[in-house]
């Protein structure tokens, strides 16, 4: 086609672009997904019964403000990722301060816990299937967030991806919070993030492929 | 009109207010932009540059979204010819891995120039090593005649019949394709 008709035929399609237009198609993209994971808990898994009572408590809260946090810092890489001149990375460390502090509520909570116990506490009831239903809902909002980057211009698609994938496992492990009874501080130190990093790793794997242009 | 960044910035941030006519002004003036960014990259056949100037215009309307408008225009745009130019070596010749793109773009002028350096020396090894050093001299380092007859301590004439009677045996070799 000659350059010129394609021009031509381009500027036919000129809707007006909002100024936050990135944040609301991510927005978008992980609320839509976010929304899925959270109906497959809600089938598929069962809300834990004590959920009510549960959220009185502050092992709950301290659940949910680990793996939000976490979102938090990798949405932020997100967005820088989803223009095509993020020259440098920011703000990479924010991902630090939630493992840090969680870090130190499990030793607090190994030093108050004798250590025949130790095993128990950290392998909970549910150390192997938890990493793994982790990943499995953060797919749906991995496919959020991929349906937003088709709109937006990646340059650096592995990083991009792997950023896509640890934002969808820290908010597939908020969402896995609603059903999973676990209380100690290790064992979403250890499960948790682990199944948030075979999400990001899945989405640093799949990146290069899938979020081509 | 020069395109220079203020006039580009100004025509994307109407065009991103839904002005229409800025923004095929905007592409328009892209396009001597586009061209002359890929020509001083790729040396590619024109054919290949204007592919590359359509699929980055289609970028920049597509995925205009992206533009910040705080940020400079032509960084975005560049960014965006960059990634275009890596995707396209890629799909045309599958040889870059997908990852380290700022790498593979750095190499991306002098691999090619290697790879052809490298069959140059192969098919020169063939020749009589006289014809040999005065293509090199000559063809490859840009040496004038006399300079090439000056460095090989040989007669002008001697150097142009070498690279003539050189460059005709490689002609034969090539087309011959035998090897």
């Amino acid at each position: 086609m000659n350059t010129e008709d394609l021009i031509a035929q381009l500027s036919q399609d000129v809707p007006p672009v909002r100024r936050r237009a990135v944040g609301r198609r991510l927005a978008i993209g992980i609320a839509l997904g976010s929304l899925v994971s959270a109906v497959l808990v809600a089938l598929v898994l069962g809300i834990r019964p004590d959920l009510g009572l549960a959220m009185r408590g502050a092992t709950f809260w301290m659940k949910w403000s680990y793996t939000f946090s976490l979102a938090i810092a990798a949405v932020v890489m997100v967005v820088q990722f989803a223009r095509p001149d993020s020259a440098r990375l920011r703000w990479t460390w924010l991902l630090a301060i939630p493992v840090t502090l969680l870090a130190v509520l499990g030793i607090a909570e190994l030093a108050r816990t004798p250590p025949a116990e130790w095993l128990a506490m950290w392998l909970g009831n549910s150390w192997m299937v938890c990493p793994w239903l982790v990943l499995a809902l953060a797919m749906p909002i991995f496919i959020g967030l991929l349906w937003s980057f088709r709109r937006l211009a990646p340059t650096r698609l592995r990083a991009a991806g792997a950023a896509a994938g640890l934002a969808a496992g820290a908010l597939a492990a908020m969402v896995y919070c609603i059903h999973c009874p676990e209380v100690s501080a290790i064992f979403v130190l250890t499960w948790y993030s682990l199944g948030i990093l075979l999400a990001a790793s899945l989405g640093a794997l799949l990146g290069p492929r899938l979020l081509r242009w | 009109m020069r395109a220079d960044e203020d006039v580009l910035h100004g025509l994307m941030v109407d065009g991103l207010g839904g002005d229409a006519a800025a923004h095929a002004a905007l592409l328009r003036l892209l396009v001597p932009v586009l061209r002359g960014f890929y020509r001083r990259r790729a040396n590619g056949a024109d054919d290949d540059i204007e592919d590359l100037v359509q699929e980055t215009l289609i970028a920049v309307h597509v995925r205009r979204a992206t533009y910040d408008r705080e940020r400079a225009f032509t960084a975005w745009l560049f960014a965006i010819a960059r990634y275009k130019m890596v995707d396209h070596f890629r799909r045309v010749r599958r040889l870059h891995p997908i990852e380290g793109l700022e790498e593979v773009l750095l190499a991306e002028d002098f691999e090619p120039a290697a790879a052809a350096r490298l069959d140059v020396e192969e098919l020169l090894a063939i020749l009589p090593t006289k014809q040999a050093d005065m293509i090199r001299a000559t063809r490859l380092n840009g040496l004038s005649v006399a300079e090439a007859a000056k460095a090989g301590g040989i007669g002008e004439s001697d150097v142009k019949v070498s690279v003539h009677r050189g460059l005709k045996a490689l002609m034969a070799r090539i087309q011959g394709g035998a090897r």
